[in-house]
């Protein structure tokens, strides 16, 4: 095999020498504090062992294990590598290296070794997050006493013709080549003194030695892949934006040649934002060109993850997979009620109403007691099938029962069509407790039976029960990417632009066409339909449902899921829904258990204080975090772009006359008492 | 469409133009809220492609009449009919679809969305795409969806090229005239055949108000609107309007050409007040037009 041998690759240019070292450092960092300080080293040893040398490992790898860990390695390294190439080709270098580093070495190696030290994902995460309040805090101080200002959005935009699309594609390519080049050497000298130390078996040279020869090859053409990428989002001369079709020759007259060309005629506040997403740019870690990146690095993580954690934590693996795939209906929930609150703006405080219909949907036909009902005997193995329609079903009925329950709220605002909501949320629960012959009253029904797959012996054959989290998982994980899917597509679209167009101005959208009884009642509806989802999981995955399972409370803690997410943003109500049930489930929950042993500091804290145990402050705590998020962060965690701006929008200088003229002497107080009839 | 058709600014207005033009009637409408009279036996006719100007002091029911013919507000008593049809007790969006649109007092735009996303939104009833599609995207909404984006641009160039060079801009950032023509705008993109526009020219200097009356202008003549107006600015009014209504707590008082309009010593003591009204032409106490 023979490569050109590019001077390119042996001296970079100038710039790209300095962008290397910046994104270098800046990578190569995090990723050797997890290579060797958190396993990843071991992962890959321990991978190679139990391929081939299983005798070796302390682990029980099976094949499938070990693949799928093989997998998650290579996704890990090579997107890490690819991500070298596309943030030096989108860099344009005009912000302060310290500020990049030590920006990396907050945002990843300290999470990492937080979570080293805790021996636990969440608590590691949750503490993570109290670092990162400090240091941006502590960051924006920093900045104003240094009066620090940034650099103009989109003063250095510059279109890239043919030639600096090359030098682009170059400047990634040597950056993924120096990058894995460097980081291939560095393990091998680490490999090389654990070898000298005895505690490398061998057999693993002949992975050091391929690993040295492959990883430079491999990191010219990942980086070739992150220039690549970054072209995608760089200005080119060719960029033109698309119209076809009748009417565009007369369109074109008066379109504006050039995305440059466009760009330059926006307000500065617009600016920021479109500068963010062009390469090069000043923050390509945070620009649309490098999410993919992240996605993919995150999504190989959960996808994973029930075979990483074992590598990572040890035991206790089904326990934290039943935990996270009850996180996961949670999420579900969230992203049904942002249809309603986010994208609608209707204050639905009645959640829990729709999530307890799906639930018993599942629960009355999933098991003994549809039996009971309607006298008809099923077989459970095959009856059990009728879990996948079953959850388009129970989710068209919850579905229906959104319109049902919409429907009186129609006419009521804000604050009235909050209060029917609520009491919705108050009446159902019990409805269903009453319904004794229906649904089995205050004893629940049980039995209720899991979903059921093919089942080939020895080839392929899920176990479903509670003592196999795994499978539930990688349910729940499928049925949340349909769920984003519909929630993404649905926002995108005519029905999306009219719900946000009711949110703004309900005078103003009905005036524009919109017909405000029906697309209301779209909004419940396709909200309950998610929660219509959920209920049918829960009920497979529980087993058994009652209704003092279900509180009208848990509609606000839904709702606040939603909020503190981050109103009408997909990733933010996911963010929202882990952080605040991770919070009350798996932080909150257990502070009294590390607080047991001595030593540790909370242990100190529980005993000089009389009477005080973290369960008795548990709420207490869950409040205060809550006003803190919306004291400091009221937009969410994620904002959509549309909130941050509601809530942080700063006036452009160059609008003087809007305020003084907006309310004409004697307007007509009338208007804003209006009723639609 | 050729470039003949084309010879000025107005590049939509072939796609825009009205076919069958509409003519609005008002008979004795009255709305009265507990104990206010706002509106008391109002009568008005406005004829195919005219238009017609409402004026009157503050507080005397313009924009309430505006209301009940957009169905935000159902009449108390009388009648309101499009082509002959009645349309009272119909839901604002219905109204649209009936052909009738409406810009409002004091600017009603969807801040926080782009200029384009306004106009999409203006669209709303000439797009045919439900949830169904939305979900699955089949090629008829792809299509659909481009086709209203050129048609959006289209309506923008309206105006000329400067608000379709910023159609990526929040509105909240837009200056003031410019958001006035992002509401026409919006209010087009639903291919009405009769347009309300409520003091279109509130706030402008003179250029500025000479620039709205150019393309109010062109949207009767190019487009081939009825529109009717309320308007403050008297030299406006008199300038453009076929035909004035005056309404004064709630009441028509006199109806007429401008000319008529301008002499009449109740509209002139309507304004000034009884110590003002001494035979004095009203539009030579405005500022020339």
């Amino acid at each position: 095999m023979s490569i050109a041998v590019r001077s390119s690759w042996l001296r970079p240019e100038r710039k790209t020498r300095k962008l290397l070292v910046r994104w270098l450092v800046a990578l190569l960092v995090p990723v050797l504090v997890f290579n060797f300080a958190w396993t990843g080293e071991g992962i890959v040893n321990n991978v190679f062992l139990g391929l081939f040398a299983p005798k070796l490992t302390n682990y029980n790898y099976t094949l499938s294990n070990s693949i799928q860990g093989g997998l998650f390695i290579l996704v890990f390294y090579a997107v890490i590598t690819a991500l070298a190439g596309y943030l030096t080709a989108a860099d344009s270098g005009r912000r302060s290296n310290i500020e990049i580093w030590v920006g990396i070495l907050f945002a990843v190696v300290v999470p990492l070794l937080l979570v080293i030290i805790t021996g636990d994902l969440l608590i590691g995460f949750s503490l993570f997050a109290i670092v990162w309040g400090l240091y941006v805090v502590g960051r924006r101080y920093v900045l104003k006493v240094l009066h620090y200002t940034p650099p103009i959005a989109l003063e250095h935009v510059e279109t890239l013709d043919e030639e600096g699309q090359q030098r682009l594609l170059d400047r990634a390519r040597s950056a993924g080549f120096w990058f894995a080049t460097i980081f291939a050497l560095i393990t091998l000298v680490g490999d090389i003194i654990f070898f000298a130390l005895g505690s490398l078996p061998t057999i693993l040279l002949a992975l050091v030695v391929a690993r040295t020869i492959i990883f430079p090859l491999a990191g010219y053409f990942l980086g070739w892949l992150g220039g690549k990428m970054a072209l995608r989002h760089a200005l080119t001369t060719s960029t033109q934006a698309p119209i076809n079709g009748a009417g565009a020759a007369n369109a074109r007259r008066w379109w504006v040649r050039g995305r440059k060309e466009q760009l330059e005629h926006l307000s500065s506040a617009r600016a920021q934002e479109e500068a963010k997403d062009l390469v090069p740019n000043d923050t390509p870690l945070q620009s649309k060109g490098a999410w993919p990146f992240y996605l993919v690095l995150l999504g190989g993580f959960i996808l994973f993850y029930p075979v990483l954690d074992a590598m990572l934590f040890g035991s206790g693996t089904n326990g934290r997979l039943s935990g996270y795939a009850n996180l996961g209906y949670y999420i579900i929930l969230a992203l049904g009620l942002n249809v309603v609150v986010g994208f609608a703006g209707l204050l639905d405080l009645g959640y829990v109403a729709f999530f307890v219909i799906g639930t018993y949907s599942w629960a009355m036909i999933g098991s003994g007691q549809f039996t009971h009902l309607t006298q008809i005997v099923v077989n459970p193995q095959i009856w059990s099938w009728m879990f996948w329609p079953m959850l388009i079903i129970a989710a068209l009925i919850a579905a229906a029962w959104g319109i049902l329950l919409g429907a009186p709220t129609l006419r009521l605002r804000g604050d009235y069509l909050a209060i029917v909501t609520l009491g919705f949320g108050e009446i159902i629960p019990p409805f269903f407790l009453n319904l004794d012959k229906y649904t089995n009253g205050t004893n629940g029904i049980v039995g209720i039976y899991p979903p059921a797959t093919p089942c080939i012996q020895g080839v392929f054959c899920v176990q479903w029960s509670s003592f196999n989290a795994t499978p539930f998982y990688y349910l729940i994980l499928a049925l949340i990417v349909l769920c984003v899917f519909v929630n993404v597509r649905l926002r995108d679209s005519r029905l999306g632009r009219a719900w946000v167009a009711i949110r703004e101005d309900e005078i103003a959208a009905s005036s524009s066409g919109i017909n405000l009884v029906n697309t209301k009642l779209f909004a419940f509806a396709a909200g309950a339909f998610f929660s219509g989802i959920a209920g049918v999981y829960h009920a497979a995955k529980l087993g058994t449902v009652a209704p003092s399972d279900f509180n009208p409370t848990d509609s606000f803690v839904y709702l606040s899921m939603v909020v503190i997410g981050g109103l009408g943003s997909i990733p933010g109500v996911i963010v929202g829904g882990v952080v605040v049930y991770a919070l009350n489930e798996f932080i909150l929950a257990r502070l009294d258990t590390i607080a047991a042993s001595p030593g540790n500091i909370l242990y100190v804290i529980e005993h000089t204080i009389p009477n005080f145990t973290f369960g008795n402050v548990r709420n207490l705590l869950f409040g205060i975090i809550l006003i803190s998020i919306m004291l400091f962060r009221p937009e969410g965690l994620i904002p959509s772009a549309r909130r941050r701006r509601e809530l942080h929008h700063k006036k452009e200088d160059d609008i003087v006359e809007l305020d003084a003229l907006d309310e004409p002497v004697g307007a007509e107080t009338l208007e804003a008492e209006m009723q639609v009839e | 469409m050729n470039s003949e058709q084309i010879e000025h600014e107005g590049i939509a207005t072939a796609a825009l133009k009205v076919d069958e033009p509409a003519s609005l009637e008002l008979r004795a409408v009255t709305k009265i809220f507990g104990g206010l009279k706002a509106v008391q036996g109002v009568d008005l006719v406005v004829k195919p492609r005219e238009i017609v100007s409402i004026i009157g002091p503050n507080g005397a029911g313009k924009t309430t009449v505006f209301n009940l013919i957009t169905g935000i507000y159902r009449p108390t008593t009388g009648d309101i009919l499009l082509n002959g049809k009645s349309i009272v007790g119909h839901s604002p969006d219905k109204i649209v679809r009936g052909g009738i649109t409406r810009t409002f007092q004091n600017i009603r735009l969807f801040n926080n969305m782009t200029v384009l996303e306004n106009v999409l939104v203006g669209q709303h009833t000439q797009l045919k795409t439900g949830i169904l599609g939305a979900l699955f995207r089949p090629p008829r909404t792809l299509e659909e969806e481009e086709k209203a984006r050129i048609r959006a641009i289209e309506l923008l160039s309206f105006f000329g090229p400067e608000l379709v060079a910023r159609q990526e801009e929040y509105v909240m950032n837009l200056s003031y005239a410019e958001r006035r023509r992002v509401e026409i705008a919006r209010a087009l993109a639903a291919n009405p055949k009769i347009i309300l526009l409520d003091e279109p020219t509130a706030g402008m200097n003179e250029a500025e108000t000479l620039d709205a009356v150019k393309y109010i202008l062109r949207l009767r003549d190019e487009i081939g609107l009825t529109i009717l107006l309320i308007e403050h600015k008297l030299a406006v009014t008199m300038g453009i309007s076929d035909r004035i209504a005056v309404l004064d707590y709630g009441q028509k008082i006199v109806e007429g050409l401008p000319e008529e309009v301008r002499r009449n010593e109740r509209v002139i003591e309507a304004y000034l007040g009884k110590q003002g009204a001494e035979s004095v032409d009203l539009s030579a106490s405005e500022e020339n037009n």
